[in-house]
Parts: C-alpha cells; structure tokens; sequence
C-alpha cells in the first residue's frame, strides 16, 4: 500500500469515527456526555478537513494516486 | 346464622381493617422501624386475631382499639416529625459504639451489648478486625452501621482520580417479548427505532426475554433461547479504537513524511486526536 493510500485509510476511519460520535451524541440524554461527543466529532471533522487538504495536495504531486 | 359463617364475615372485615390501619401507617414501617412501632403493628395484628375469635363481642369494640392504636402511632410519629427532642423521646437516639478506632465500653453497656455481639455486628459488614473500623454506631432501630478507616474503604473511581461518565439508570424497554412503551418514551426513543435495532442484531420481537437500554443508547438483550449468542453492543469501544488506531497512523505519517510542511500539520493533528482521546476515554471505555 502507498503512503497516499494509507493516508485515504486513515480518512476514511476517522470518518466512520466522527459520524459513530455524532450518533452517541444524538441518541445519550445526559447533557454532558452530548456535549462532549459534540465537540469530540467537530474536532476530528477539523481533522478530516485538513487530511483531506493533505490528500488533494498527495495526488496533486503525484497524480497516479488519484483515485485509490 | 351458623357460627362458621359469622367466624368467616368476622375474618374477612378484620382482615380488611388491618390491611386499612397497615396502609395507613405507612411503609415506613416495615422498613426503617423502631422497636416501639414494631410492638405496634405486632398489637394491631394481635388485636385483628382476638376479635376474629371472639364471637362474643360485637365486631366493632374490636375495631375501635386497632383504629386507637393506629391513630396513635401515626400521632408520634408526627409529633417527633416536628421536633427533635420528641424525635429523640420517641424514636429513641442512636448511640456511638466505636469512635476514632476506638470502642466506647461504656455506651456498649447501656445497649447491653456484649463484645461477640459487636464483634458479630461488624462482620456481618465484612470487617473482622476492630482496627479498621475508623466509628460505628447503633441506629435507634437497633443496626450497627459501620465507617471503615479510609484505607479500608473500597477503591473507587474517586480514590484512584480516574473520571467516570456519568450514567443514569438503564431503562427496561422488552419484557416477555413485549415493548414496554412508558421505558421507551423515557430515555427518549420509539418503537421504530427499537425496531431498527432488534434487526440490527438478528433477533425477533418475540424472542426477546428482557432488553434494557442504556444511557449511551446501546441495547442489551437476553433471549429464551440461550443456545443463541447475541452479540454485545461494540459501538462505543469501537469508536475508541478506530480513534486510537488513527492517532497512531498520524504519528507514523509524520514520522515518515519528508516534506516539513506535512510533518508539522501531522504532528498537530496526532496532538488534536490524543487529546480528544484522553477526554472521551471515560465516556467510550468506561461509559
């Protein structure tokens, strides 16, 4: 596996993470626990942003990983 | 009218008046009684007994003593309701045994309580060395509660500074196979979504024993047949390590990485996951 791939693995898993933490965020009742898996998701959504960025750059340096 | 039938009306009204004085006593009294109010209700049951047996006497002379005695013990214990010093008359005061790791001979002997007595009393509360309990006190209803030194005390999260996630009461939404709406409603979820989740592990309705769902929104079910396995829910450990496994990704990528730029966004981003980590370690591992 290249790097560019590992990468996109990565991204995808903090992504199924983030949208696992906005489920609990919905479904607990405790105002604290919401509060916490609120700000748990926005912070990896921040950091899926900026992996996607380092994705975009990746493929533009080398385009044969575009696409995996 | 035969003397069976009047025995039987007799039984079922007494019956009837001790279940109506019992009420209205309270439930109070079966659990934190005081030995006065025990030796009352023990007076009205007996009194409920005679007056049944007695065909003699009219049925209401019975009925007036039991109604006396419980008017009168709902009268104390609103007097002692209302203040302390007739708390202190009628309920009686609890009384030190063991104070600072030491035991206080002398208020043993006014409870007339021998030294197996209290030995017995604190190992019922699982403590069989008098040098670990740091007081203990007899409450006016006669039990022995027990404070341990607090190095004798069990490991709670507290103790070890480890934070927990709060968690509220599990509520019971499946009872016999069948979906109990008022537990639903309470923890903020419908039929629908029971539904949903029921499929998501595999099981039918009707094959469900009991199911409890959690404050987290995880389900838990345990079936009739217990040859099936039903899986646990895995979604908050899960989570955690998706999470975990990213963070160490990240810091393998900045490692690897020759472009400084791409090393220092890594480093950071490996930085903002550990901490969130460490903040939603208590709510996914120990939630």
């Amino acid at each position: 596996m290249t790097i560019a791939q590992q990468v996109k693995t990565t991204l995808a898993s903090l992504k199924s993470a983030q949208a696992n933490l906005e489920t609990f965020a919905l479904s607990t009742q405790n105002k604290q626990a919401k509060q916490m898996y609120t700000q748990a998701a926005q912070t990896t959504q921040s950091v899926v942003d900026q992996l996607q960025q380092r994705v975009g750059q990746m493929e533009q340096q080398e385009p044969t990983y575009k696409g995996f | 009218m035969p003397d069976w039938i009047s025995l039987l009306i007799r039984a079922i009204i007494a019956f009837t008046a001790m279940f109506v004085f019992a009420k209205l006593i309270g439930k109070r009294q079966l659990s934190q009684i005081t030995f006065f109010e025990y030796i009352v209700g023990i007076a009205i049951g007996d009194m409920a007994a005679i007056i049944t047996d007695d065909v003699r006497t009219p049925l209401y002379m019975g009925l007036v003593p039991m109604a006396a005695y419980t008017f009168l013990a709902i009268g104390l214990s609103w007097l002692a309701l209302k203040s302390k010093r007739s708390r202190d008359f009628f309920e009686g005061k609890a009384r030190v045994l063991i104070q600072d790791g030491k035991i206080l001979e002398d208020n043993l002997k006014k409870e007339r309580m021998s030294t197996d007595e209290l030995l017995e009393n604190l190992r019922s509360r699982n403590i069989f060395q008098v040098s670990d309990v740091e007081f203990a006190i007899m409450e006016s209803s006669g039990t022995v509660n027990v404070l341990p030194k607090s190095d004798s005390q069990p490991l709670t999260p507290k103790l070890m500074g480890m934070q927990v996630a709060p968690k509220p009461e599990p509520q019971t939404v499946i009872m016999d196979g069948t979906i109990m709406d008022e537990g639903l409603s309470t923890i903020g979820f419908n039929r629908l979504w029971l539904k949903g989740e029921l499929e998501k592990q595999g099981v039918a309705l009707e094959n469900v024993f009991l199911g409890q769902v959690d404050a987290t929104g995880q389900l838990y079910l345990d079936l009739y047949d217990d040859k099936i396995k039903v899986p646990q829910p895995q979604a908050l450990p899960l989570t955690y390590a998706t999470l975990k496994k990213a963070q160490a990704d990240l810091e393998l990528y900045a490692l690897a990485t020759q472009d400084v730029r791409a090393k220092q966004a890594y480093e950071k981003e490996a930085g903002e996951v550990d901490r969130m980590i460490r903040e939603l370690e208590p709510y996914l591992r120990r939630g």
